[in-house]
């Protein structure tokens, strides 16, 4: 970008002269010099098709004008381009007649009426009346062709731009055109629905109402519908978002073209899953146990149920109190949650993971890198979950990056992943041995070790497996350090706002702003009444000393150790063991089920603030609607507590809680909020800065699997039992059932068919589950999805072990 | 004597024939597009009109439309195609009688009567729901308690009063372009406007034509 | 230098030989034609020989000098064609477009049925000039005799060593690949024809970029070059450049395949002297067409495949000359010639070919998709006297969104119409959109009469019915 550009080129744009780059098409320079050309195929994230022929305008190269589709013509010097010609009105008017001809006048009932570009265009630029007085074309009115989106070929314009998205972008060519001429028609093969992750972003392209979503599906018009700019916190990509709502309801939301992270694209589950803001099962009053019956939560007042919390807290002291959790809440909730444990409680027990992710004081100090340097990096290095199932869009980056040729995806990984099927090279290694693997290859003289020691390399890192401990993570991650120092990293932590968390403190040994327990800044050791010496317990630690009576009072900051720590016999031995467990949360998850004290917080669209991403990317979170019933936002909560503790946090509302990070943690020192305000925050502020030294662990080895089991290996689906999936009616059928995937061969040794019940058994648990035979799984493995409806793979993980292995019997 | 050329007006019309109406006991027969309160029309089949499309809403200028469309059930289907009003609400402390929503209507779904008179008790009352503001079994306006009728009041409620020529082309003069409604079938056009006949004559026309259908 | 028949063999229907010297058909009168022996007795793959044994640049410079002029339609030179490629882009493939499929033509189809061997020797001799080593052979799904006829003539080849590696000893290779079409008219149309082979849907590329000779088949430089244009290789490489250009005239030299079908005595595919012969000697020559059927008059003909403007008896004297048949408002395109004699239903016709390109829409760009079939509704309904003069006049404004300006047409001096001359503008891709609009425009310019006679009495305005669909 700072290098000066070769040579401009000047067009000639309705006689105002115009500067574009080489290569640029005439209709992307006619936008930039403000003049807008209609359009319907032409998409600036896809290659021109020039199938429309909307964009015609007359373009004179020295020969005369001619009309030509500006969307496929490249910008010549010297070229002189009329866009209100005679002709080109003439053009512009025939083409929207045509186009109007087989169109059906059904805009009241179209969800795309009043916010469509065909009825916008036809405004501007078209003929006014039509002469067509024959039968239109017919269809079948909406057909189904996911679970998300329903088609109407009748309103269809063809304009190839959701089989374009389905081919180029997604990487799911499951929907292309049928027939031919007048009967050209986009549909789905026969038997295979379009189920693509990435569905919902043809809905928003599509210039017409033909395709629409299944969940926004005549909720609202546009002209009721109220529109802020947001920050998705599904995962920890930080997609930039339109939220919008009707009547203080969420209805939709679409993605915003930002350059650094999503380029207008979403995954399903991030564009979907608002439902699950609006669910009836909120929790929307505190809910404290009864104590006629303590199987039950009775509904109560936040006074009785914060007095009942403080009360607990007290009692156990600083030193028998845990807080868990965190990484689904704004940076700035983060803070005061961290600010409460740390400062007023003064206990470093505290961690935003649930020991399914990396070490904080790991994930904040290693050199970060930034999604466009991976996108035009000379190799991306893959090590860790499926980020098709956990960082979706990134996926999508990625994929984008590797078929265009930016970039060289190379994999290592123990099971098949999304983007292998693009990758440069898919390196294969047993369960918690990605280390030696990349090791062998560095030694070899393979031209991939060379690439990999020369060029430049952004690792994607992250637990492969939540069946193995961190510890093989780790050491990969030392061996890349030792042997490829160049690298720089992007940690595939999944959940919101991990990274925010961590930034803010909420781990073991970190106070806000990258530090370690013994670095705080001036500002923070004037702010805050204490800072912990010695490093607390974290997620694991917490709940082994709850399980062993250590801890009094466990605080689940939206948590659900239960549903999403690798372990759950030690979550559950921990909870039960527990005196008092105190959830601030949205839903009644299995965790919350069994709580002493409820607190609702606000959930996703009823909270503002900021947002980290993955790479250090601050943006905004923008509050839509009301929050439901009694919920409070985690801040305040907080606040609360710490008062109700004879403590204060001096904290009065997210924009003070945000000044005073800006003070107190070095890493975000002149992030003003006035920034964070601004409309740099459209495309978000890197904050890469940490003062956290690197160190990791010295490589162990893993046990040798004995020849009778299988290596348990465990990565989360998209679509799992996840809360806000759960509680999405649209989303939820798409989580399939919990199966074992095996090789064929291992299946046949066993004497089991496919599609059978099979009983798995670990050390931790015995149960039955169906196996699949799946060739694609290497032998001596087996892969259970981490947390599908009907049963998780956490009841089988030992959280001690590096790796676990599980046995199968037939039942 | 100055004073008394100021009576001077005052006497004469003290002779001349009054312009007021004992209200209400005295009613003045209202033009025959007076603006009424709302009816929402059905099709010949019992079918509703309303697509719940929110246009009516849209336009509104006093916001007092609530309108929320829904699926329509497969197996038992509210209104032609895919779409239905699920909610229809208008409050009438609110409503001024403009009629845009009327004019905004794409299936004349909503059109206004004569019916002007009524008074509410409570404010609850005075927000028509779908199921008061939907014509009933015959194809008439469902009379609400709190409603004072008059004699043809509930008439002439429909599409047909607004079917003038499409875009004033006289050429469409007398074609009707609009669908039939409950109780009334296909009704004929009115006439145009600049060779409107006499009231009685339309009546006749209309016989003839065999498109009065029910006549009320 | 081969005899003459005097009667069609059994398989080449409607073949009629008239010519000396035949220069592709020459081999049309044998019943074992498309054999390898039959071939090699009759000089078959001398035309390689000779060009093995000069540079690829004398064998380029020798078709550039014979001007041999495509036969696809378009008429562009071969020779100049192939000089397109860009320099040092590597690799580049030859496709011979044998999808013949514009309405009246079956000349390449006859080519390859009974003369395989020469289509071959013509693909290796422009490999060879070209410097290639990879040939496709596209042949129409329909025609089942020539892909059966190509594909036992290329396993023949192979086996002696014509096609293969190391071709007669030669360090020249080639490799040529038979691919079938799936039954799209588009597909002629050369990018479109490559989209296919790639495995694609059969729709057209724009061009700008997609010049196949810089970004083609793959994204590579790409040839392609009609069945015709090909087979008449092997001669100009056996008899030189000069012995082509002797025949015909200076712009349009050698002979060419046309195909008569419709209202003549004997209907069939000629091979004619190029640039010299006209209309009229191919329609009435007695050693040809033989006149119009049951002596009628002439009423109208499509000279050039039934995308073409048409033509009345007062072009009859034009030559088979693009330079003389575009002013005059029409083009030579494929060599099908249609005609019409005087008891032919002119709107009917129309609608015939109108229908035509409706149906073979592949349904890309919009003009052609929805225009083309709301021309075909519109006519359909004038034909069936369901019309009104108003929709006389919507015929041809549809067809000026498709080809915005004056369309070409000939003239007719009785009605005072003069001349629009070829070509024409358009908002399409390519030129299928035209095409449903060409016939329309022709016969309503040229015979409005026999329209307005099929709307007479009908001039009641169309209620439009204003609702809405819901």
């Amino acid at each position: 970008m700072s290098e000066s550009t070769p040579s401009e080129i000047s067009v000639t744009i309705n006689g105002v002269q115009v500067e574009a780059e080489p290569g640029e098409m005439l209709i992307a320079a006619a936008d930039r010099a403000g003049v807008h050309i209609p359009r319907f195929c032409y998409h600036e994230r896809m290659s021109p098709v020039g199938m429309c022929r909307m964009c015609l305008v007359d373009v004179d190269t020295g020969r005369g004008p001619m009309l030509q589709p500006s969307c496929m013509v490249p910008v010549a010097d010297g070229m002189s381009v009329n866009t209100e010609s005679e002709d080109t009105k003439r053009a512009q008017e025939g083409i929207l007649e045509f186009l109007l001809v087989n169109h059906p006048l059904d805009c009241p009932v179209c969800d795309k009426g009043g916010e469509c570009p065909l009825q916008d265009q036809t405004m501007a630029y078209g003929p006014g009346e039509s002469r067509f007085v024959e039968e239109k074309r017919h269809y079948e009115k909406p057909i189904p062709i996911s679970d998300l989106v329903h088609l109407d070929r009748e309103r269809c314009i063809l304009c190839d731009r959701c089989t374009r998205f389905a081919d180029e972008v997604a990487g799911d060519p499951l929907i292309h055109f049928t027939e031919r001429g007048n009967a050209t028609q986009v549909l789905t093969f026969p038997d295979e629905p379009f189920s693509s992750y990435f569905s919902g972003n043809t809905v928003q392209i599509c210039p017409v109402g033909a395709l629409t979503a299944a969940p926004y599906r005549f909720k609202a018009r546009p002209w009721d519908l109220e529109q802020v700019e947001s920050t998705c916190t599904t995962c920890s990509m930080g997609c930039r978002v339109a939220v919008e709502s009707s009547r203080n309801e969420l209805v939709r939301y679409l993605g915003v073209d930002v350059e650094s992270v999503n380029h207008g694209w979403l995954c399903d589950k991030g564009r979907f899953n608002f439902e699950s803001t609006n669910s009836s099962h909120r929790i929307t009053t505190p809910l404290t146990r009864d104590n006629d019956d303590p199987r039950q939560l009775l509904g109560s007042d936040w006074g009785s149920a914060l007095a009942l919390a403080a009360e607990a807290i007290q009692q156990a002291g600083p030193g028998r109190v845990g807080l868990i959790g965190g990484s689904r809440l704004t940076n700035e909730d983060a803070y005061a949650w961290s600010k409460f444990a740390k400062s007023v409680l003064g206990t470093d027990n505290v961690d935003a993971q649930l020991g399914d992710g990396l070490s904080a004081e790991v994930v904040l100090a290693l050199p970060l890198a930034t999604i466009a340097e991976a996108c035009n990096a000379d190799t991306v290095l893959v090590v860790g979950p499926d980020i098709k199932e956990e960082l979706a869009i990134l996926h999508l980056r990625l994929r984008g990056a590797a078929t265009k040729g930016q970039t060289k995806v190379v994999e290592i990984g123990s099971t098949p992943t999304g983007i292998e099927p693009y990758a440069h090279r898919s390196i294969r290694c047993a369960p918690g041995e990605s280390a030696k693997a990349l090791s062998e290859l560095l030694a070899s003289d393979d031209p991939l070790a060379a690439q990999l020691k020369q060029g430049s390399l952004v690792v994607v890192i992250g637990r492969a497996s939540l069946a193995e401990s961190e510890e093989p993570t780790l050491s990969l991650a030392a061996s890349i350090r030792a042997e490829l120092p160049h690298a720089t990293f992007l940690p595939a932590l999944r959940r919101g706002n991990v990274r925010g968390a961590l930034d803010m403190g909420l781990a073991p040994g970190i106070l806000p702003g990258r530090t370690r327990l013994d670095q705080p800044s001036p500002a923070l050791s004037a702010n805050w009444n204490t800072v912990p010496t010695t490093k607390g317990l974290n997620t694991t630690e917490m709940l082994r000393a709850a399980a062993s009576g250590d801890l009094d009072t466990l605080i689940l900051v939206g948590a659900d150790p239960l549903s999403d720590f690798p372990d759950r016999n030690l979550a559950a031995e921990a909870i039960q063991k527990v005196k008092t467990l105190i959830a601030v949360d949205t839903f009644i998850t299995d965790s919350v089920a069994q709580a002493d004290v409820v607190l609702p917080a606000t959930a996703y669209g009823e909270q503002g603030g900021t947002t980290t991403n993955i790479e250090g990317r601050i943006s905004r979170l923008t509050q839509k609607i009301t929050a439901t019933g009694s919920a409070r936002d985690d801040w305040m909560i907080a606040t609360e507590l710490a008062w109700r503790l004879g403590g204060d946090l001096r904290l009065g509302s997210k924009e003070e809680i945000w000044r005073e990070i800006e003070q107190v943690a070095p890493s975000h020192s002149g992030v003003t909020l006035e920034r964070v305000e601004s409309s740099e925050a459209h495309e978000g502020i890197l904050v890469q800065r940490s003062s956290i030294e690197l160190d990791l662990p010295a490589p162990g080895t893993p046990p040798v699997a004995d020849g009778y089991g299988l290596r348990l290996v465990s990565g989360r689906k998209l679509w799992d039992a996840a809360t806000t999936t759960t509680y999405s009616p649209s989303l939820q059928p798409l989580a399939e059932a919990a199966a074992l995937r095996v090789h064929p061969n291992d299946l046949q040794r066993l004497g089991i068919s496919s599609g059978t019940d099979v009983r798995v058994i670990s050390t931790r648990s015995t149960e039955i589950i169906t196996a699949i035979a799946d060739d694609s799984i290497e032998r001596g493995t087996a892969m259970l999805p981490f947390n599908q409806p009907g049963g998780g793979a956490n009841r089988f993980i030992d959280a001690a072990a590096m790796v676990n292995d599980i046995r199968i019997e037939t039942v | 004597m100055g004073y008394l050329a100021g009576f001077k007006v005052t006497f004469k019309k003290l002779f001349e024939e009054r312009v007021t109406t004992e209200y209400p006991k005295e009613k003045r027969p209202k033009p025959p597009r007076f603006h009424g309160r709302h009816v929402l029309n059905r099709y010949e089949d019992g079918m509703e009109k309303c697509i719940g499309c929110e246009l009516c809403a849209g336009v509104c200028p006093a916001r007092c439309i609530y309108v929320r469309g829904a699926d329509n059930p497969e197996t038992d289907p509210v209104s032609p195609g895919e779409r239905y009003g699920y909610v229809y609400e208008i409050n009438y402390l609110r409503c001024i009688h403009c009629d845009l929503c009327v004019e905004a209507c794409p299936t004349e779904a909503i059109t206004e009567s004569k019916l002007f008179e009524f008074s509410f008790s409570n404010r609850n009352d005075a927000i028509y729901t779908k199921d008061e503001l939907v014509v009933g079994d015959d194809g008439l306006p469902q009379r609400q308690p709190w409603e004072l009728w008059h004699e043809g009041d509930d008439l002439a409620t429909s599409g047909w009063m607004r079917a003038t020529a499409p875009s004033g082309n006289p050429d469409y003069q007398n074609r009707s372009g609009w669908s039939g409604e409950l109780g009334y079938g296909i009704r004929s056009p009115e006439m145009g406007q600049h060779d409107r006949p006499e009231p009685q004559e339309t009546d006749n026309e209309t016989e003839e034509d065999g498109h009065s259908g029910v006549s009320h | 230098m081969t005899e003459m028949a005097g009667t069609p063999i059994p398989h080449a229907p409607g073949f009629i030989a008239n010519l000396t010297p035949r220069i592709v058909t020459s081999r049309f009168d044998y019943e074992d034609s498309h054999t390898l022996a039959r071939y090699e007795s009759t000089g078959g793959y001398q035309g390689l020989k000779k060009a093995l044994q000069r540079t690829p640049e004398e064998v380029h410079s020798e078709v550039r000098d014979a001007t041999l002029l495509g036969r696809g339609g378009a008429g562009f030179p071969a020779g100049v064609k192939w000089g397109f490629c860009p320099p040092e882009v590597w690799p580049r493939y030859l496709v011979v477009n044998g999808d013949e499929s514009e309405p009246g033509t079956y000349k390449d189809r006859l080519l390859m049925e009974l003369d395989p061997h020469q289509l071959i020797e013509g693909c290796l001799i422009a490999c060879y000039a070209v410097g290639l080593s990879q040939c496709f052979l596209y042949i129409r799904g329909e025609m089942a005799v020539a892909q059966e006829r190509v594909a036992q003539a290329l396993n023949d080849a192979y086996a002696a060593g014509y096609v293969g590696k190391n071709i007669l000893g030669t360090e020249f290779s080639v490799d040529i690949v038979l691919h079938w079409g799936a039954g799209a008219y588009v597909v002629g149309e050369e990018t479109a024809l490559i989209e296919s082979l790639e495995g694609n849907r059969g729709m057209p590329r724009l061009k700008p970029p997609y010049f196949p000779a810089s970004i083609g088949l793959y994204g590579q430089p790409t040839i392609v070059n009609n069945v015709e244009t090909l087979s008449n290789l092997p001669w100009i490489l056996e008899h030189g450049a000069q012995a082509f250009t002797a025949i015909g005239t200076e712009t349009s030299p050698g002979t060419r395949m046309v195909a008569v079908s419709g209202h003549v005595k004997r209907p069939g595919v000629y091979e004619i002297v190029n640039g010299t012969t006209t209309f009229r000697d191919l329609l009435y020559g007695i050693d040809m067409c033989g006149g119009i059927r049951d002596d009628n008059d002439l009423k109208a003909f499509v000279p050039g495949g039934g995308s073409a403007p048409w033509f009345t008896p007062e072009q009859l004297d034009l030559p088979f000359e693009a330079s003389d048949v575009g002013p005059q408002g029409s083009m030579l395109g494929s060599g099908a010639i249609m005609v019409m004699d005087e008891t032919t239903d002119i709107p009917a016709a129309a609608l015939t070919l109108t229908k035509f390109y409706a149906h073979e829409s592949c349904g890309k760009c919009v003009p052609c998709r929805e225009g083309g079939t709301w021309l075909e509704q519109i006519l359909r309904r004038v034909v069936e006297g369901r019309g009104t003069s108003r929709d006389l006049d919507l015929l041809i404004e549809v067809g000026e969104t498709i080809c915005p300006g004056d369309f070409p047409h000939a003239a007719v001096a009785s009605k005072g119409i003069e001349a629009v001359p070829f070509p024409y503008r358009m908002t399409t891709i390519c030129f299928v959109g035209p095409s449903a609009f060409a016939p329309i425009h022709s016969a309503l310019t040229l015979f409005r009469e026999e329209f307005e006679a099929k709307v007479a009495g009908n001039d009641e305005p169309t209620m439009i019915e204003v609702a809405v669909d819901v």
